[in-house]
């Protein structure tokens, strides 16, 4: 094991922990500031993947407009889910919405399923998105560079949203004490309408980086990366934006150094490894690594 | 207790109970009474997870991992002796002459996972909420791929079968009543009580003399050996287990069971697992007939959407209705946060 | 609210009686497919070619004097419970035979309670050769072994590609891939190849990287790699490794028989690609040509797997035997499956002769070259 393979092995990690890192944001986000698990998150990814494909194969746009409606129809749904089932359900407990967004995203993989039939389909980025960059022992694509340099973007920008905008403010206020914000005259249903949009939108993007990444999309894609991302939440303290970066980070780079340094025969005790890890980290440090202590309410 | 409906109730339980199971077993068909069989699975295995995530209140995500260890446990003891030399030809030396009927390894199976339960709490009980369900999910996934990679005595991926059929409806039954007696005997007494009282305020609980840490361990081991049973009941049904089975998605399926029986509410998650396995089971004529595969879980979440929407609290509540509980008055407000 | 659900559930429940009635006693089939969840992508196209030859046989009269087959579909919902619960109901509805699955893991659920009616059980796509010794002389399988296909491939991979040194790659979270592994590596050992590396990965998963990086690194560097997965990593893995620069040649079974591995990797990666697979793609016999046009002009679109017409073949095997039988009842259809002797089926010949009853059948070893499909050669068991 010489240095050029740690490495590429370390490249690699960082790699498909940008990969998280951009779905978790959105996730994140809705879960700091409505402190809801949003298992939807992952079908949105799906239905951002599938959208790239109608609007490149189909329609055959540039790009940039590609992304562009993608991201619209990301916000349209956070929206559209927002309205019809979690504001209804607002001041419930906070597992009724859980509970709801399972319901959700099982309804989306169905739907999926029956209307575009369960078959993988091939999804491919334009061919300068592939190419393949030296850097020194390391290897890695375009498209890879791209997800870093987009996950780390959305982050200082939505950090910069949370804290210095007035939606950001009103976010915040939200997140403290949903009373005392109306009371000061924040528009609450406004406020979260703007986190779903934002959080949606960022997992319709993520999910066309997925499909450029990976090449292949279908309709139960969605599990994964909401899983993940959820995962990468938890760990890096509840509703903390750097916080889930971080957690997507430690998940990717553990996925891929378990299976990288150890003999291959541990490689099928990945899961159970990562899984351990992360309990490990929430017993040491039970409000995840950048959380704060949220009290009692589970 | 100030009224005796409870009881009268119990009785009424057990009554329709054993006269159900007789006359359903010599009356329908095969098809049938294995859905009334997973609907009683379902109803022990909603009610033992109440008892975790609604009386303690411990967003737990790990019951099938309770499940596939009870499952897989009573499942080795009772594996016919002829069959485990060509079936299980790695099995380890100690284990080949282990043999048991069917009723004690379903206790053992039950006891073992409430024994790997006392050690999972030991560990992961401290964290709340959201946190507690990411290391219950992580137990969870644990387990399965142990369960993948312990080849000689699980074969692995491909999961033990050729059990002995030994589940029926009345098996099932009598576990119905015993769950729902037990848990219902947990709720209303003091242990109980310190349970819903470290769900609401759990640092008001402490001062007034509550142990946390053994009314929450208490709470998930009773669940876990419940789990435990339903597993082994589960793999003496459908006569395999395979890791796959016992997946995040059962263990959504009944947390689902939970929250729209209501959290906490024994009544309700009784109706809310016997609703939930039988209009399943509704919409499949209708995907048949027509093709459309998938369409009975699309109207399910659209429904169970809407009754959080109109009752987020779930059908009962907290609580128990009237009709069970006669006049006596609830001891817990009736809608938990 | 309950009584909503009563009223909905009795609706439903209804429904069935309504269907229409034919003449002559129709001869009923269950087919028991997973159209939901994860094993949906291999298993609806299994229940599309076998409604396909249902139809056909209907179209041309029916079977023994004009009886219609009518199939019965369950979703058996990839999961264990749903798979039981819909061979139970399967069962109560008086089929004479059932079809299904693409897994062993369903299989083992729903078969047995077959074998305990005496009702023939026909999968149409699993291919674990223990499966008719575990469940008994009610189990019959379309496909062949695990070990056949394994075998096929060692042979071509060792004798005609000339492979010394072998990695392998195995999904290890199926039975399916991790059998294959287990059979190609006991042939290739047995043929003096050196096994340099094993690697593993799970269903699901889409980053191969950290196996990659390592493959790069092992020494001596192995002349091929075998992938043993099933087709939703199959071209995932091909695209991984051609886009890392790795230009040896991949073998694999019948996962890879799929249109990914050209479509996911693209026309000019997908190069250098060999699997062991059931006779059917790129084959020039009458039979396919026939199915892929009548599949074509039932769906609109070419058979997605070889799983399509394996559930074409097994409902075409069940009215085969019907036919030699000359009645339609579970005994007699079961007797005359087992004496099944030169089947000409899509995928081919069937023949139960063995005494382990798998069938012993042609494997197409195939060859991917820039996105071509070609069939290199048509490799027979010895054992007959």
């Amino acid at each position: 094991m010489d240095f050029g393979y740690i490495a590429q092995q370390l490249a690699n990690g960082l790699i498909l922990g940008s990969m998280y890192a951009l779905v978790a944001i959105g996730f994140s986000m809705i879960y700091g500031i409505v402190r809801l698990i949003n298992f939807a998150h992952g079908d949105i990814v799906m239905i951002g993947a599938f959208t790239t494909l109608v609007l490149m194969e189909t329609a055959g746009l540039p790009f940039p407009l590609v992304a562009f409606f993608v991201l619209l129809t990301g916000c349209g749904m956070g929206i559209l889910i927002e309205r019809i089932s979690f504001r209804p359900m607002r001041g419930a407990p906070q597992v009724t919405g859980f509970i709801a967004s399972l319901g959700i995203s099982i309804m989306l993989q169905n739907l999926g399923i029956l209307t575009l039939s369960a078959q993988p389909r091939n999804f491919s980025f334009p061919s300068y998105m592939q190419r393949i960059l030296n850097l020194g022992p390391v290897s890695f694509r375009v498209v890879d560079v791209v997800i870093i340099l987009t996950a780390f973007f959305l982050m200082v920008a939505l950090i910069f949203l949370v804290q210095k905008t007035k939606l950001g403010i009103a976010m915040r206020a939200t997140a403290e004490n949903i009373d005392v914000a109306r009371l000061m005259g924040i528009d609450i249903n406004k406020t979260i309408m703007a986190t779903f949009a934002i959080g949606s939108g960022l997992a319709a993007i993520a999910g066309l980086m997925w499909g450029g990444k990976f090449g292949q999309i279908d309709p139960l894609m969605g599990y994964v990366p909401g899983l993940k991302s959820f995962v990468a939440a938890v760990i890096g303290g509840v509703g903390s934006i750097p916080g889930a970066i971080l957690g997507a980070f430690i998940l990717g780079l553990s996925e891929v150094l378990f299976v990288g340094l150890l003999p291959p025969i541990y490689s099928s005790y990945r899961d159970a490894f990562v899984f351990g890890v992360l309990i490990i980290i929430l017993i040491a440090m039970p409000n995840g690594l950048l959380g704060k202590d949220i009290g009692d309410k589970a | 207790m100030e009224s005796n409906r409870p009881r009268y109730c119990l009785g009424l339980l057990i009554m329709f109970m054993v006269v159900f199971s007789l006359g359903i077993e010599r009356t329908a068909n095969d098809y049938i009474l294995a859905i009334v069989s997973f609907t009683g699975i379902n109803i022990i295995l909603a009610v033992s997870l109440n008892v975790t995530n609604g009386f303690a209140g411990l967003f737990s995500l790990g019951h099938p991992a309770f499940m596939a260890i009870g499952g897989y446990t009573t499942a080795l003891l009772t594996f016919s002796m002829e069959k485990k030399p060509l079936f299980l030809p790695d099995l380890p030396q100690w284990l080949i002459p282990v043999h048991l009927p069917f009723f004690p390894a379903l206790l053992v199976g039950g006891c073992f996972a409430a024994l790997v339960a006392q050690i999972v709490g030991i560990s992961v009980l401290r964290l709340k909420g959201h946190y507690l369900a990411v290391a219950t999910m992580g137990f969870l996934i644990i387990v399965q791929v142990l369960l993948n990679n312990a080849n000689s005595i699980t074969r692995g991926p491909l999961g033990l079968n050729g059990l002995e059929e030994f589940t029926n409806v009345s098996w099932v039954a009598g576990w119905v009543v015993v769950t729902i007696y037990t848990c219902w005997k947990i709720k209303f007494s003091s242990l109980g009580r310190s349970m819903l009282a470290v769900k609401e305020d759990s640092m008001a609980a402490n001062s007034l003399g509550v142990d946390l840490f053994y009314t929450r361990n208490f709470a998930l081991t009773v669940g876990a050996f419940f789990a435990g049973v339903a597993g082994g009941l589960w793999g003496h049904l459908i006569t395999a287990v395979t890791p796959g089975s016992f997946s995040l998605i059962m263990s959504f399926n009944i947390i689902v069971m939970v929250v729209v029986g209501g959290t906490g509410s024994i009544t309700g998650s009784v109706t809310a697992a016997i609703i939930f396995t039988l209009a399943i089971e509704c919409f499949r004529p209708l995907e048949e007939n027509f093709g459309i595969y998938g369409v009975g879980e699309i109207v399910i979440s659209l429904v169970l959407i809407l009754i959080l929407i109109f009752k987020p609290s779930g059908m009962f509540g907290t609580g128990e209705p009237k009709f069970v509980t006669g006049k006596y008055k609830q001891l817990s407000p009736t809608n938990g946060k | 609210m309950k009584k909503c659900f009563i009223t909905i559930g009795l609706f439903f429940m209804s429904l069935p009686l309504a269907t229409p009635c034919f003449s002559a006693e129709p001869i009923k089939i269950g087919a028991l497919y997973s159209l939901t969840g994860g094993m949906s992508s291999i298993d609806t196209p299994s229940l599309r070619g076998a409604e396909l030859a249902v139809k056909i046989i209907n179209k041309n009269g029916g079977l023994l004097d004009g009886r219609m087959i009518e199939l019965i579909s369950v979703d058996a919902k990839t999961d264990q419970k749903a798979a039981a619960i819909g061979a139970k109901k399967l069962l109560s509805n008086g089929v004479i035979a059932g079809i299904g699955h693409s897994d062993p893991s369903f299989v083992l659920p729903s078969a047995p309670l077959f074998q305990k009616k005496g009702i023939p059980f026909v999968t149409s796509g699993a291919t674990l050769p223990t499966l008719p010794m575990m469940i008994g002389d009610c189990l019959f399988m379309v496909p062949f072994g695990d070990d056949d296909q394994s075998f096929a491939i060692a042979d071509y991979s060792f004798k005609s590609l000339g492979v010394k040194n072998v990695a392998i790659w195995t999904d290890n979270s199926m039975d399916f891939t991790k059998t294959l592994s287990k059979f190609y590596k006991q042939r290739m050992t047995e043929l003096g190849a050196k096994i340099v590396l094993e690697d593993f990965f799970m269903m699901g998963d889409k980053d191969f990287s950290a196996q990659i990086a390592r493959l790069k690194n092992v020494s001596p560097q192995p002349d091929a790699v075998f992938i043993s997965s099933i087709p939703n990593e199959a071209g995932l893995t091909t695209k991984q490794l051609r886009e890392n620069g790795l230009t040896l040649p991949i073998v694999s079974g019948d996962g890879f028989d799929t249109e990914l591995i050209v479509t996911v990797p693209g026309k000019e990666l997908a190069n250098d690609v060999y699997f062991s697979t059931h006779t059917y793609r790129a084959d020039p016999r009458p039979e396919v040509i026939q199915f892929i046009a009548d599949y074509e002009k039932e769906y609109g679109v070419p058979p997605e797997n070889a799983f399509a017409p394996l559930g074409y073949d097994a409902i075409a095997l069940i009215a085969d035997a019907i036919t030699r039988a000359g009645s339609a009842t579970p005994k007699a259809l079961k007797e005359s499956l087992a004496k099944t002797m030169g089947f000409k089926a899509v995928t081919g010949e069937i023949s139960y002769t063995r005494p382990s009853r798998v069938p012993v059948k042609g494997v197409s070893i195939i060859s991917v070259k820039k996105g071509e499909y070609n069939v290199e050669e048509i490799w027979f068991p010895t054992t007959k």
